[in-house]
């Protein structure tokens, strides 16, 4: 009975979501749009690995990126694992049910649409923590877990700001898409409190969601909030640390995104503006209100950013100055981090 | 040398842009853990406390990323780790679990495994428990067996018993 409820609810996003796929060159305004059709489902019974591999082919030959990887999660996960590479060999070369195969099918035809993986079997991993992904919601990307590093390597030095030692310390975040960021801190620093806000509904929700999911709601508030519009300053007492993943594409090449980046996700969580600092230089203005003395902002940036943003604040931020930029583990600049207060060379004579 | 030959090969079967480098992020991995974290990884390998150092300066680490600026600009799953011990060649694949943080944890417990038992040999933790536990194994069956025959030996017995019938005292 719950089976068939599932390939019901399949069937009707599906859909929603369209069959329209494209060719190998993926441009969304191109013309080549190709119709892709699922392969038929087979006759008799077979294995989890034929299965993957006739779907492997079939990405292949329909031009879907990642083909191999696609294939693989999807059935991992149909089999209550998280990569197949964790899966028993016995169990991957058993006989799949009518259920699972018909599951699999349902997803990668999906996947066909070029809908991402994470979308696809709606959950995905950010520092091992298990996260529901719901489109159009951003799907965390793999160098922000390096944001997390850096803010976690920061706070664990620190003792409690304010008096006392056990005075919590509170860490906002701006635009938390699926709470990658926010929750994964929470999940590391028990003592911990955030804040995060997004100017989308959908990210609110799902937030919300995944913190009751991780049962970590009782340290997290989420509101529904335009950085572009309305202050931060209300929504509590000034935080020791300001983290973010703001949309930091540039405007134009918003165009060369790949199918599913700009037919799926949220075009308002990558649009950061002609130079991809629209969203980048609101926060930083707003930043000196809502952080307490030498508190930090952790930002995700484009690799062009970091150089501007180090002039931009100097000529139009006086109380925040920029402490270093970091790189991801690909090698570009990614990661700019500021302190309120002036420079370092100025509070030589500074007791506190 | 042919081991990285044949490695090499491979890696040129990869479209996209492959990226070799030093170990970036050095400081965070060698940061202490988070106490949570420090359980979750310390509870398979509570054990093995006196495993080589890793030096991340003889470390190099591959990620499949594509060309491009990366970050919001794409969404790739790809999330596999590669790290090479320069010095010794060795060579660790991890594509255990969807998030490219834990891989790259996991490649150096996996990494720092099999510089022990390089470098160790017949010392190496890793070797030691394992033949503790194959030591523990035979010993098990022995015993298993020797009961067996035991066994065996008092049905015979009693067999024996009652064919002479009243005979024995």
């Amino acid at each position: 009975m719950h089976g068939g409820l599932f390939i019901l609810i399949m069937w009707r996003r599906s859909l929603s979501a369209g069959y329209r796929c494209f060719g190998p060159k993926g441009f969304w305004g191109s013309h080549a749009v190709r119709r892709c059709s699922a392969p038929a489902l087979p006759a008799g019974r077979i294995t989890a690995l034929q299965a993957v591999d006739l779907w492997k082919t079939h990405f292949w030959e329909s031009g879907v990126t990642e083909p191999d990887h696609s294939s693989h999660y999807i059935m991992a996960h149909l089999l209550g694992g998280k990569t197949i590479e964790s899966l028993e060999q016995a169990k991957l070369t058993e006989l799949l049910s009518r259920e699972k195969t018909e599951q699999m099918w349902k997803l990668c035809t999906r996947r066909l649409s070029r809908m991402p993986v994470q979308y696809v079997i709606e959950e995905w991993d950010f520092r091992g923590l298990t996260l529901k992904m719901r489109p159009p919601v951003f799907i965390p990307r793999p160098e922000t877990e390096e944001l997390v590093e850096l803010v976690l390597t920061d706070l664990e030095m620190k003792p409690g700001t304010g008096v006392g030692a056990d005075a919590q310390q509170t860490c906002m975040e701006v635009g938390c898409g699926s709470g990658a960021i926010s929750l994964s801190l929470l999940k590391s620093l028990p003592e911990l409190i955030a804040v995060a806000v997004d100017q989308s509904q959908d990210a609110v929700d799902l937030t919300a969601e995944n913190a009751l999911w991780l049962g970590l709601q009782d340290r997290l508030q989420v509101y529904h909030l335009d950085v572009m519009k309305e202050k931060l300053l209300s929504l509590c007492s000034p935080v020791s640390t300001l983290v973010s993943n703001p949309p930091y594409l540039f405007s134009d090449d918003m165009l060369l995104l790949e199918p599913e980046v700009i037919r799926f996700e949220d075009h308002a969580a990558l649009d950061g503006g002609k130079d991809g600092l629209k969203v980048i230089k609101q926060i930083l203005t707003l930043a000196p209100q809502i952080l307490s003395n030498k508190g930090r902002v952790y930002l995700e940036v484009d690799p062009r950013h970091p150089p501007l943003i180090r002039r931009w604040v100097e000529a139009n931020v006086e109380e925040l100055h920029y402490v270093e930029t970091r790189h991801d583990i690909t090698g570009r600049p990614r990661f700019c981090i500021l302190q309120k207060g002036k420079s370092n060379k100025d509070h030589k004579l500074d007791l506190d | 040398m042919s081991r990285l030959l044949q490695f090499l090969g491979g890696m040129c079967r990869v479209s996209s842009r492959v990226i070799w480098r030093g170990s970036p992020g050095i400081s965070s991995l060698l940061r202490p853990l988070p106490p949570g974290l420090t359980c979750v990884l310390a509870a398979g390998k509570k054990d093995l406390v006196d495993l080589s150092v890793l030096n991340e300066d003889e470390l190099e680490e591959q990620f499949v990323r594509g060309s491009g600026p990366g970050g919001q600009a794409t969404n790739k799953t790809n999330n596999c780790v590669v790290l090479k011990h320069i010095p010794s060649g060795i060579v660790v694949k991890c594509h255990q679990t969807r998030s490219v943080d834990l891989n790259r944890k996991r490649a150096r417990e996996i990494m720092r495994e099999k510089l022990d038992v390089e470098n160790k040999g017949e010392l190496s933790e890793v070797l030691v428990k394992k033949k503790e536990s194959e030591v523990r194994k035979q010993e098990k069956r022995r015993k298993a067996n020797e009961h067996l025959e035991r066994k065996r030996l008092f049905k015979e017995s009693l067999a024996a018993d009652s064919r002479s019938g009243n005979d024995t005292v």
